[in-house]
């Protein structure tokens, strides 16, 4: 048995102790240079970014949101499985333990400037179930450290993405400045012509407008506002301004149907504008039965129910 | 001079049982606050020094270094000397301990909420606060083994293993973990770091907090139930396998992140076998109490303490689970691991550093609580709210983690957990409330002038542990 002394308890301890650290931290440390040799997307932050890493590191962004993503993500980012390399040159990595909000480790050209803007001044005007806290108070200088560091995660794959919105941007503003009638034709000619031809192929029913409400309150009011017509929260600060739905009912069906291309936006967003896209988070039957709100409450004009529609799915009611 | 440094016996003690229960009512109410935020994130101006990203990690080291661990060595500085039949080796060192560990809880109180931090979990404090905790735990390191050697008692209770041994981890751990030796970032590069961190993270609970929580478990329950320890094998083996097996396991933080292979196969093998420290305890203080269970019942301190090994059980059992990659695959990232910290912190070193002050106080204070009543309220009150954040938590963490398995967003699954969130936020009111009546019932106790004519303690506090052996253990008398 042990004579338990304070030599033992002292010096023994503290070898153990020892001993195992050089075990499980110094040797994974000095055994895998993997760990040390950045990956292919790695490129080294501008000042700014760094900047911006500071006040994330700061402000305790980590406490919500991680920076790694798992082989079993879907959300934000599942492009990617996160490498040891990716975090070669970072000090302290903001690898994160919780997901209260979603992963940011691939941010980098999911958004916009301006949409980015937006939701650090208030969270809920782009996303109104969000739970973020309110950044109103960063000077302007942080938050657009904040926003180019956010826009540099994923390294040289944010690099393209971010391009991408850039390219976009352009000509969504281009087609803003010509004035309505332009704009319209602009976003209709984004549109696949197969979508053009598709009418929402469920008949506009009370349920289906209730859900409709129900998803475009928890999804589009802060820009479109609760009556469609663009004046949603965040308006002033996303330049292309949101779309203002009401303009459309002069346009007709001429342009085509409106239920394949509400349905088209909705699903594939518009990059380069602060319009996301949807289709991770919305399935198929939600985003035609929001399009069928949007289309009879704030376009006044449904192409639903027409033809042609198909064979009636099962549950459909007769009329 | 005598009041900065006063020379009475048990003052230094008394002055750190008083500023961990003040401690805990500040850490629970920035919990709270963070509480509420998830629920209403406008509800609060909208200030730096209110967001959620800075009340948390204030939050979580106030409750840590300055409720849990000034109690615990609270208690420790009455009952080192206590179980060693001798007197502390200096008062005034341990007040100036006292000192010094305050102005730090205070300077994380304000360098914290201003963003001051080196970004790393549990090891946020900047690199001078670091200097200063070691400094401080080394004049408690001076004080503990000083004491120890002047002792009239030859052989060492159990409790002082911990204490002493838990002292010498904290130093090394917090040293270590918070790689001091590189200011000011006071971090590693790449994945390492984290590896490191997580190293950290788990030794904070498992080698800074767990001694010293089991040290004043085995002194109190058997000395309130007059009952020795079941035996002194388990007690060598509680000992030894915790500090073997609890610095192996920070990489189960880290299962799905990309880090080696056989560190993660390390992590998890001995995180099952965390369970042989933890059922070593556990029997060595449970199974002695079979007939004489009424007897902690007749002590709010042992009570409370009690209450702390059973959640002690609870949180080991869980974690040892937790650690499977099979479970962590639902349950990473979620509130699942928010309630499992509540459950360890709170439940299991939380209720012991508070059945520390209600069982020490009256002792270095030389008279009882100023009220039994409310001590009994006052449980009940943080029991419930503990058990509330821990199921509303669990069951928020598990629609998290299934809903994203099945391929929902996260933003999408966030109007689902409200519920929860709210049914939190009520626990956390109860835990504040507690909290208050704790601190009331402290500051009672101390400044009241009441002597008392019953008596606080059957014999006065200079144990007898002569019929201590290692074969058959006593109770500390």
């Amino acid at each position: 048995m042990i004579h338990m002394d304070p030599k033992v308890i002292g010096i023994g301890t503290a070898v153990l102790l020892i001993a195992i650290f050089f075990a499980v931290v110094l040797a994974p440390r000095y055994t895998n240079p993997e760990s040390l040799t950045p990956s292919d997307t790695h490129r080294d932050r501008t000042a700014l970014e760094e900047e911006g890493r500071r006040h994330y590191i700061s402000l305790g962004c980590q406490y919500c949101h991680s920076q790694y993503i798992r082989p079993t993500d879907w959300d934000l980012g599942s492009e990617r499985v996160a490498q040891a390399g990716d975090y070669a040159r970072e000090k302290a990595p903001q690898l994160g333990s919780l997901r209260t909000g979603p992963d940011l480790s691939q941010q980098g050209g999911e958004h916009t400037d301006d949409w980015h803007v937006a939701h650090f001044y208030n969270p809920r005007w782009v996303r109104p179930d969000s739970i973020m806290p309110p950044f109103p108070y960063l000077s302007e200088r942080q938050r657009d450290s904040l926003i180019a560091y956010l826009q540099s995660l994923g390294g040289t794959d944010a690099d393209q993405r971010v391009a991408r919105q850039w390219y976009w941007r352009e000509q969504a503003i281009a087609a803003y400045e010509a004035g309505p009638d332009e704009n319209v034709r602009w976003l209709h000619a984004q549109v696949p012509q197969g979508w053009l031809e598709v009418p929402n192929p469920y008949p506009v029913t009370p349920a289906n407008l209730k859900r409709g409400e129900v998803i475009y309150q928890r999804n589009c009011l802060g820009c479109h506002g609760p009556v469609g017509d663009g004046q949603g929260p965040a308006v002033n600060f996303i330049y292309p301004p949101p779309f203002n739905f009401t303009t459309l009912h002069r346009h007709g069906l001429a342009g085509g149907a409106t239920g394949g291309m509400l349905y088209y936006q909705i699903m594939n967003g518009i990059t380069g504008t602060a319009m996301p896209y949807f289709k991770r988070e919305l399935e198929s039957a939600k985003i035609w039965d929001v399009s069928n709100y949007v289309a009879t409450q704030f376009i006044g004009l449904s192409d639903a129910n027409q033809e042609p529609k198909g064979i009636d799915a099962s549950y459909e009611p007769f009329h | 001079m005598d009041w900065i440094l006063p020379t009475t016996p048990g003052s230094a003690s008394r002055r750190f049982l008083v500023s961990g229960a003040f401690w805990l009512l500040i850490g629970v109410t920035l919990g709270l606050i963070g509480a509420i935020q998830m629920v209403a994130p406008d509800l609060f101006p909208a200030h730096e020094l209110l967001t959620f990203g800075r009340i948390r990690p204030t939050h979580i080291n106030v409750v840590i270094f300055g409720f849990i661990l000034s109690a615990l060595y609270g208690g420790m500085l009455h009952v080192v000397p206590a179980v060693c039949r001798t007197t502390l080796v200096s008062e005034r060192v341990a007040h100036s301990a006292w000192w010094i560990w305050n102005g730090l809880i205070l300077a994380m109180f304000i360098t914290l909420p201003m963003g001051l931090t080196q970004g790393r979990e549990y090891a946020e404090a900047i690199w001078i606060i670091d200097i200063g905790i070691l400094l401080s735990v080394a004049v408690l390191i001076y004080l503990v083994f000083g004491t120890i050697a002047k002792r009239n008692e030859r052989l060492l209770y159990v409790s002082v293993w911990y204490f002493a041994g838990g002292l010498v981890w904290t130093f090394f751990v917090y040293a270590l973990g918070n790689v001091v030796w590189a200011p000011p970032a006071g971090a590693w590069e790449g994945i390492n770091d984290q590896i490191l961190l997580w190293f950290y993270g788990h030794n904070v609970v498992g080698l800074v907090i767990t001694p010293p929580s089991l040290a004043m478990a085995y002194y109190i329950i058997p000395k309130a139930t007059r009952t020795p320890l079941y035996s002194h094998s388990l007690s060598l083996l509680g000992f030894w396998a915790l500090i073997v097996m609890y610095t192996h396991v920070g990489t189960h933080h880290l299962l799905q992140a990309p880090v080696p292979q056989w560190l993660k196969v390390i992590s998890i093998v001995n995180s099952i076998a965390l369970i042989v420290p933890v059922f070593a305890f556990l029997t060595n203080v449970w199974l002695p109490l079979k007939d004489r269970f009424g007897r902690i019942y007749e002590d709010v301190g042992a009570k409370m303490v009690f209450t702390g090994t059973i959640w002690y059980f609870l949180t080991c059992t869980q974690g040892c689970f937790q650690s499977l990659p099979s479970v962590q695959r639902v349950t990473h990232f979620t509130q699942w691991v928010v309630a499992h910290a509540h459950i360890a912190l709170l439940g299991f070193a939380g209720f012991i550093a508070m059945g520390t002050v209600y069982f020490v106080l009256p002792r270095v204070c030389g008279r009882p609580l100023y009220s039994k009543r409310l001590a009994d309220f006052q449980y009940w009150l943080i029991l419930l709210g503990t058990i509330g954040i821990f199921l509303s938590l669990t069951f928020a963490g598990l629609i998290q983690g299934e809903a994203w398995l099945n391929g929902e967003m996260v933003y999408r699954v966030l109007p689902q957990l409200k519920i929860y969130l709210v049914v939190r936020g009520v626990a956390g009111t109860m835990i504040v409330i507690s909290a208050l009546l704790f601190i009331y019932n402290v500051m009672m106790t101390v400044l009241s002038q009441r002597q008392t004519s019953e008596a606080v303690d059957a014999e006065p506090d200079a144990p007898a542990l002569a019929a201590h052996t290692p074969a058959q253990e006593e109770a500390p008398a």
